[in-house]
């Protein structure tokens, strides 16, 4: 049964108040047209979870569609701060439960496990953990079997991941190449997945290297085929980070965040967001090359 | 030779790696350093990447972890608890690399947010998986740039552990790694008295002074008065941190 759908549809099957985990580290993979469009159709008070965010959180925090982030840290990178997650932060527009990346993976994992907490050796003695007592997601007990002083993180499962992926069949199995940060945990802890496909390829093709599928589509909501949906993010092995874009996106989002909305996001389908920022001339550039993967 | 402070940085952290070790590093000075040690005395460390790489080739430098150009010629891609739990939080991890906005006496650091005087807060990234690489590894090092509002009595938040008020309470926490082993400034060498675990010099950079180095910290650091000078990069060592950064992107001249 083929779960091929719009953006739009897919990014309707979130409501108001859901909890999704979303695909970015810092400036790769990040789920930017599926948060674009998240902000288009005016979505509110998400809870969002993530390793390290990146501009995919950052931008959803910015248009007020965030009540509740859940996240280990996170920039981007050389290019700068996570502006709109940092301002929020201070000006304590939205709740935070920061973490170490680990420890959200961990509570990815439990939620993935289906097993109620998971111990860890982090965080103990720091401010970090001293900030989440409130929070009812951590524990600090000792080992019944050795008496080691370990702390329970509460599992996690959100309602939906939304994967950025290189590749996936109309069924929704997905191919993720390079590095997975958090992607694998967080898919298998949510509720259902909504895969965003820079390819649609045929299901034999899939089955020709089952072991490079993430997901199989089992656990798929939806399947979105969608050129560039992670810029100016890079793809691993499909394209680059755009830093000259990143650079307008810091530089605005200090000053002119309301102006960068309206240029590149209110009222834009995706494939105008692409001709603004440049059109195939641009993209084009930015194509990595199949030895480098960059 | 002339050599600036960050070229000097990087081949003290370089010598503070042991051949056979694993190490996860970030970017900057511990990258540098990491490749300068595989290409002199390490050539078999191993680095890792915390978002899930590890042991690569890289033959470009990038802008951060997330950057592809760091994970080129990688023995294994995985994910973050493949690298972080399953190699650090599993105890086989000899050093973490971090970089601090502040560090205290006993060698806690912060990343995550600086409190201004008139009470407002600015924050900065936050943990990532420093507070892992601290709690976890069996030593870390730690690089920070030495002023006064840096080197800090108490940090403005403890994102990551070094020996926490000092003597055993490291472990009485349940920290089961080391903590630090070094500090690495543009000033000085750092490391940390093994009963009190209060920080103290190893070595001063060259062309600093005793009094400049004391007037840069914001706590007593009790220099001893024969405190020897950190030891000079070679010309081969120089030469080869200029072919790993040849466009300076982490290395600067000053």
């Amino acid at each position: 049964m083929s779960k091929v759908k719009s953006l739009a549809e897919a990014a309707a099957l979130v409501k108001d108040g859901d909890h999704l985990a979303l695909s970015g580290f810092a400036i790769s993979r990040n789920a930017v047209a599926f948060s674009h469009e998240l902000i288009r159709q005016g979505r509110r008070d998400l809870t969002i979870s993530q390793a390290i965010v990146g501009l995919d959180a950052d931008i959803l925090v910015g248009a007020g569609c965030v009540q509740r982030l859940i996240y280990g840290g996170g920039s981007l990178d050389r290019f700068g701060l996570v502006e709109q997650i940092n301002r929020a932060y201070e000006q304590q527009r939205i709740m935070t439960e920061s973490y170490s990346s680990l420890a959200v993976c961990f509570r990815y994992l439990a939620g993935a496990l289906g097993v109620p907490f998971m111990p860890i050796k982090s965080l103990l003695g720091s401010e970090v953990l001293s900030r989440l007592w409130e929070s009812g997601s951590v524990h600090e007990m000792d080992d019944p079997f050795t008496g080691e002083r370990v702390l329970l993180l509460k599992a996690l499962q959100p309602d939906y991941m939304v994967l950025q992926a290189q590749m996936a069949d109309e069924e929704g199995n997905a191919r993720v190449l390079g590095p997975l940060w958090d992607s694998k945990e967080a898919a298998r802890a949510a509720s259902a997945v909504i895969v965003v496909a820079e390819e649609l390829v045929s299901t034999d093709i899939i089955r020709e290297q089952p072991e490079l599928t993430l997901v199989p589509g089992f656990r798929v909501a939806a399947v979105v085929p969608l050129k560039y949906g992670a810029h100016p993010t890079a793809l691993y092995r499909c394209y680059d980070y755009d830093a000259d874009h990143l650079k307008e996106y810091v530089a605005r989002s200090r000053e002119d965040f309301e102006g960068y909305l309206r240029d590149y996001v209110l009222g834009k389908s995706h494939e105008e967001y692409l001709e603004r920022v440049g059109g195939a001339e641009r993209l084009g550039q930015l194509t990595a090359d199949p030895m480098l993967g960059y | 030779m002339n050599f600036s402070t960050s070229e000097l940085m990087v081949v003290a952290g370089a010598r503070e790696l042991r051949d056979g070790e694993v190490a996860v590093v970030g970017l900057g000075i511990p990258l540098v350093a990491a490749a300068l040690a595989q290409r002199t005395h390490a050539p078999n460390l191993k680095t890792l990447n915390e978002l899930g790489v590890a042991d690569p080739r890289p033959i470009e430098l990038g802008v951060g972890n997330a950057d592809a150009r760091l994970w080129y010629g990688a023995a294994f891609f995985g994910s973050f608890v493949d690298v972080m739990g399953t190699f650090l939080h599993r105890g086989v991890v000899d050093v973490g690399f971090l970089g601090a906005l502040e560090v205290d006496p006993f060698g806690n650091s912060n990343t995550t947010e600086i409190r201004n005087p008139d009470g407002s807060v600015r924050r900065f990234n936050g943990s990532g998986g420093a507070n892992d690489m601290a709690s976890n590894a069996k030593r870390t090092i730690i690089i920070a740039r030495h002023e006064a509002r840096k080197l800090v009595p108490v940090v403005s938040h403890l994102t990551s552990p070094g020996f926490l008020t000092g003597d055993r309470a490291r472990e009485e926490a349940g920290l089961r790694g080391g903590g630090p082993s070094r500090i690495l400034t543009d000033k000085a060498v750092l490391g940390f008295d093994p009963e009190r675990r209060r920080m103290r010099v190893v070595s001063i950079h060259p062309g600093v002074t005793p009094e400049d180095l004391q007037a840069s910290t914001g706590f007593e650091l009790g220099i001893p008065a024969d405190c020897p000078s950190t030891p000079a990069p070679t010309p081969e060592e120089i030469a080869l941190i200029r072919e790993l950064d040849p466009r300076r992107l982490y290395i600067s001249g000053v």
